[in-house]
């Protein structure tokens, strides 16, 4: 246990090291859609909800291909799609983008 | 020359053909759709969203400078962002802390 945990502590993309930290910053995203899935879609900014997912597919591809190769970032974007995403949705689902099958069936 | 230059670029290995360029690139965007959204009203907008962008901002611009090779077009974007986080919040915490007071007065004294 404790030569795992040293292993991680040195690692080149471990907590003394900048690859470590900058993708921390960015659970910050993750943690943001986390909070704000409880609040109502009308608060939902559909600019920066768009802009987030298309940046979490971009960047999910970037932490697979940047040398060393970094999994921790790559994690992080994987969930930040899936809540921005989800969060695309209410938005879309609040602004009416979403009940067209309804009314067709309605009518 | 500019050809040379032009295709020295295209084929760089943290070119236009590679994510290296894409991803930093396209992190503009968040700014962008920060930036438009400076005309929405402050009761709209996240404070859990706003300081995750100007955390992330701030942290990346230190490190994007730190890296090897340094990178200016992650620096440049993500002083950006931080700078548009910033404001966004000065909005929202202008209007629930500041505002607030001016709003009472008025019917304090009808």
């Amino acid at each position: 246990m404790a030569t795992a945990l040293k292993s991680f502590l040195n690692s080149p993309v471990g907590p003394k090291t900048t690859h470590f930290w900058g993708p921390v910053a960015n659970w910050g995203f993750v943690i943001a859609g986390l909070v704000d899935m409880n609040k109502p879609p009308e608060m939902i900014s559909g600019n920066m909800t768009a802009a987030m997912c298309v940046y979490s597919v971009l960047f999910m591809r970037f932490a697979w291909m940047v040398q060393p190769r970094n999994y921790l970032l790559l994690a992080c974007h994987a969930s930040n799609e899936s809540v921005q995403l989800y969060q695309l949705s209410r938005w879309a689902r609040a602004q009416g983008y979403l009940e067209k099958k309804e009314s067709e069936a309605q009518q | 020359m500019a050809a040379t230059k032009l295709q020295a670029f295209w084929n760089h290995p943290a070119g236009p053909k590679t994510i290296h360029f894409w991803a930093p690139t396209f992190k503009w965007g968040i700014s962008i759709a920060n930036i438009a959204d400076f005309a929405k009203p402050p009761e709209k907008i996240s404070y859990p969203q706003q300081v995750a962008v100007a955390c992330t901002g701030l942290i990346w611009s230190r490190y994007s400078l730190v890296i090897t090779p340094r990178n200016l077009n992650l620096f440049s974007v993500n002083v950006a962002m931080a700078g548009t986080g910033l404001y966004q919040l000065s909005r929202k915490i202008r209007q629930d802390y500041f505002s607030d007071e001016k709003d009472a007065a008025p019917q304090l004294e009808a």
